[in-house]
């Protein structure tokens, strides 16, 4: 019984095509606007674009740091999708990057730390890092099943408890900051020792990328196949669409949701601890400086899919250091980064809901 | 869809057609789909000023859809509607109550902290709010149709059929051309069942075009001027003169002989109620409720002091209108709610505190009333809803196998008589009975089950399911599970169960052997008055 289709709908792009279109259509137009924001402001286009390539890939250096860049994006995605995946929204990377950072580097300071064998002296602090951040994360998801509180709300406010708990520990000299030796001391903490810091895949500080990027690539591949094929990452699926059923159906729901905020919290926190001993080796006030919440965004522009927030961390990575570059060499604002991620965002966004709505109809 | 692929449309021939009204609202060729799924495809209807204009059909055969598409809830894939001659292409459901077409749905919308009139007037009315003036208008307004309504009452006060009679009055207010009802009889206690169709005569000779989606055929005898029987999402008959060919209705409806006519599922689920000689179940107490009270979260006592035992074997039925406890009651044998008092017991194993997976475990199958909020989650595939509380028996180093877990779920499907596209399509896909049955497997293969309660089971079936349904339950009980069914459907738990409690706010009113001899005292019981 088929029944011919002469309706007047508009013609529909196989799923995967329209996936990868979407995406890339969005930030070519993106682009597009950009291009003529800046010839707007005066600025020659070849200038600006110059500028930008010489800080999104003008030499080993500037690749480098876009990819330690990315790296800590793709580790915020990555817990942001695994959160999503039982129906939360984890808007606290921030403060997880925090708090990571803070744990790291006092471990790093801690006495004995540096002297460890077998790596342990930058592995200790990581993981101290990582599970920082994980009860930061967890503490939103105990208040969620606890209290009913929104992990919307808790994580975002937690992400501003953490911020001020960093600005706190580098500006008391009881906390993190480095002995005032004159009224010039920054308010930052002592660099952290050589052997606590992430080693470097080629050894060369002229090309710094850390051991992070493997250490992506592994946490990715292992959380793709555990949402895809596991016994956890179904009951995840299951308590995020229909929390009732899979409580009746005797999935702990209370523990998945706490579990999944931690592990969105953890990878905040290693991505943290990443940027702390791998990239600024001292802690500062400006620490983070919203990787968390560019993390946010690559995890919302993933739709669900690991390679999509290592696409979108890879785009969002180079954006920044371009944008950087291009507010020094040629004076273009970095702010209009933010506007060409907000377009994005709200592209890609705005037609995913038309192509969503394209299928219920 | 199912798998037998014959679809004969068998139209009931129509002599010397009544010359009715003319029609108010037309469909020509209307079609819908949903993605591959056709739920309407060459309908041609229409409804008449002055009509009550009954659809019949078994679930999923398009009836709700149809309603829909009048509606202006969905936009039909094909075909169009005029209304009295004019394109109807509503936008949406303001559109079509802007066009004077009115629904009544299923479910209702209603506040109700809210009064009645509050109710009425609300998103109607503009500037200075006259309660008094708007109260005598509505009055007025019910007592043309005879709908007694109070103005003041608070709608959370109110009977479901007093519920139901405040969303007729605010269709009504709109003095609309066309009045949708969308099984409006579902939730009514028999007395409330005659007065509505009383109500829709009188709004059809008001001029107006009354569609009721029914399966009821009693219904139809009484109130209905003309049929239209859906089958699979196409006509498959229509009828003017529908009292008398009521054999003929039930045939186009279900595609089959109506050998027993509307008397069909009750005389199918009497046959297999006899017991065969077989070997005797295992004796012994399946399930124990010792004085289980329920008090909701605003101090109201739902339960009170219930105590009843079950035995392996025996099926015991609730007798009740919905809302006397029941639901409670099923949340607390689910495991998803805590008795106020008392406790409750399986197989000797207290239960009062357990968790669902505790639950289970003690061999307790549920079949809970609310298929789509509990017992399943709709965008996970049927193999996942298969066993979405046993998933660990595929557990490979913590993964799934899909491949054994697909091989049992072929196996259960052909057991239980499922009938969908494959193991791995959309749970929320499949039909109301399918979607049933999958739950049932599920619940029925619990290991060392010796209890199941089945709530509402046969809700919104088609007389195969509810048949299939009703054979599943019977042979469990046959291998000694003790079965506590809960049904609004009084006559369906006559023919099932071997006795029957009567629920009436949270307390059990009283008890009679399963017997149509009763059917009287248990209906006076369900309304609150004593037998």
């Amino acid at each position: 019984m088929s029944v011919a289709s002469r309706s007047a709908a508009p013609p529909r792009l196989p799923p995967g095509l329209a996936g990868l279109l979407l995406p890339v259509g969005a930030v070519l137009a993106a682009f597009a606007v950009g291009a003529v924001a800046i010839m707007a402001l005066g600025v020659p286009l070849g200038e600006a674009l110059t500028a930008f390539w010489r800080g999104a890939f003008g030499n080993a250096y500037a690749i480098s740091a876009s990819i330690n860049r990315a790296v800590a994006l793709a580790l915020v995605g990555t817990g942001f999708v695994f959160a999503a995946r039982a129906g939360l929204t984890n808007v606290g990377g921030e403060g997880q990057i925090a708090v990571g950072g803070v744990a790291a580097t006092a471990i790093c300071l801690a006495p004995g730390i540096a002297d460890l064998p077998l790596g342990l002296a930058f592995l200790v602090p990581l993981l101290g890092a990582t599970l920082a951040g994980g009860v930061w994360g967890a503490l939103a998801g105990f208040l969620k099943v606890r209290v009913g509180t929104n992990e919307v709300i808790s994580t975002l406010l937690l992400s501003f408890i953490a911020v001020w708990l960093l600005y706190w520990s580098v500006q008391s000299e009881a906390l993190l900051r480095q002995p005032m030796t004159s009224s010039a001391t920054l308010p930052e903490s002592l660099p952290i020792p050589v052997t606590t810091q992430v080693p470097l895949l080629t050894g060369s500080y002229s090309s710094p990328v850390t051991l992070g990027l493997p250490l992506l690539v592994v946490i990715a591949a292992v959380t793709a196949l555990v949402l895809s094929r596991s016994i956890f990452g179904f009951q995840l699926k299951a308590v995020g669409l229909n929390p009732v059923a899979a409580a009746r159906a005797g999935i702990a729901v209370g523990a998945s949701i706490v579990t999944a905020l931690f592990l969105a919290g953890a990878m905040g926190g290693l991505a943290g601890g990443l940027m702390l001993q791998g990239e600024q080796y001292s802690l500062k006030a400006g620490f983070s400086s919203g990787y968390g919440f560019d993390g946010l965004v690559v995890g919302l522009l993933a739709r669900n899919s690991i390679a999509g927030v290592i696409a979108g961390a890879l785009l969002f990575g180079f954006l920044r250091s371009g944008g950087i570059s291009m507010e020094m060499g040629a004076s273009v604002p970095s702010a209009l980064i933010d506007v060409l991620q907000g377009l994005i965002v709200v592209t890609i966004a705005g037609a995913a809901y038309y192509v969503d709505r394209g299928d219920r109809k | 869809m199912d798998g037998s692929g014959i679809v004969t449309e068998t139209v009931v021939p129509v002599p010397g057609t009544r010359a009715a009204a003319p029609s108010l609202l037309t469909m020509n060729g209307i079609g819908k789909s949903f993605g591959s799924f056709v739920a309407l495809a060459g309908i041609d209807i229409d409804f008449a000023g002055g009509e009550v204009h009954c659809l019949l059909g078994e679930n999923g055969a398009g009836k709700s859809t149809l309603c829909n598409l009048v509606f202006g809830i969905h936009r039909p894939s094909e075909g169009a509607m005029r209304l009295k001659g004019e394109a109807y292409a509503p936008s949406g459901p303001s559109d079509a109550l802007a066009r004077g077409i009115a629904m009544v749905h299923q479910h209702f919308s209603l506040v109700n902290e809210l009064t009645v009139i509050d109710n009425l007037l609300m998103g109607g009315s503009r500037g200075r709010l006259d309660r008094k003036a708007e109260a005598r208008r509505i009055e007025a307004l019910a007592e043309e149709f005879g709908l007694a309504l109070a103005p003041f009452a608070t709608v959370g006060d109110l009977s479901v059929g007093e519920r139901q009679r405040v969303e007729i009055v605010k269709c009504l207010m709109r003095r609309p051309q066309v009045l949708i009802l969308d099984e409006p009889t579902a939730v009514l206690l028999p007395d409330e069942i005659g007065s509505l169709l009383t109500v829709c005569r009188q709004v059809a000779d008001s001029g107006c075009a009354v569609v009721m989606v029914t399966h009821k055929l009693a219904e139809i005898e009484r109130v209905a001027d003309r049929v239209t029987v859906l089958h699979r999402g196409r006509v498959s008959a229509r009828s003017d003169r529908p009292a008398e060919e009521i054999p003929a209705l039930v045939s186009a409806m279900i595609q089959r002989p109506a050998a027993r006519s509307g008397e069909a599922v009750v005389g199918a689920i009497a046959l297999a109620k006899r017991k065969p000689a077989g070997p005797r179940p295992p004796a012994g107490e399946a399930m124990q409720l010792d004085g289980v009270s329920f008090d909701d979260r605003t101090g109201v006592r739902r339960l009170d002091a219930v105590t009843l035992s079950i035995e392996r074997g025996e099926i015991v039925g609730v007798a009740g209108v919905e809302g006397n406890g029941q639901s409670e009651l099923g949340a607390i044998l689910a495991g998803l709610a805590r008795p106020t008092d008392g406790r409750w017991f399986a197989g000797g194993r207290d239960l009062t505190q357990a968790s669902p997976r505790e639950i289970t475990r003690s061999g307790v199958g549920i079949v809970p009333e609310d298929r789509h909020a509990v017992g399943s989650i709709g965008k996970l595939s049927l193999a996942d809803n298969l066993f979405l509380n046993r998933m660990r028996q595929f557990s490979r180093l913590g993964l799934i196998d899909r491949r054994r877990q697909m091989e049992k779920a072929r196996d259960y499907i052909q057991r239980f008589d499922v009938r969908a596209a494959g193991a791995t399509v959309a749970f929320g896909s499949l039909s109301g009975g399918n979607q049933q049955k999958a739950v049932l497997a599920r619940e029925l293969t619990t290991p060392n089950l010796r209890f199941l309660l089945a709530a509402q089971p046969t809700r919104g079936l088609d007389i195969g399911a509810i048949e299939t349904v009703y054979g599943l339950i019977r042979d469990a009980a046959e291998e000694g599970v003790g079965v506590l069914l809960v049904s609004s459907e009084l006559d369906e738990l006559i023919a099932v169960a071997d006795r029957i409690v009567v629920f009436y706010r949270g307390r059990i009113a009283g008890e009679y052997p399963a017997d149509p001899v009763h059917r009287e005292a248990i209906g006076t019981l369900m309304s609150g008055r004593s037998a």
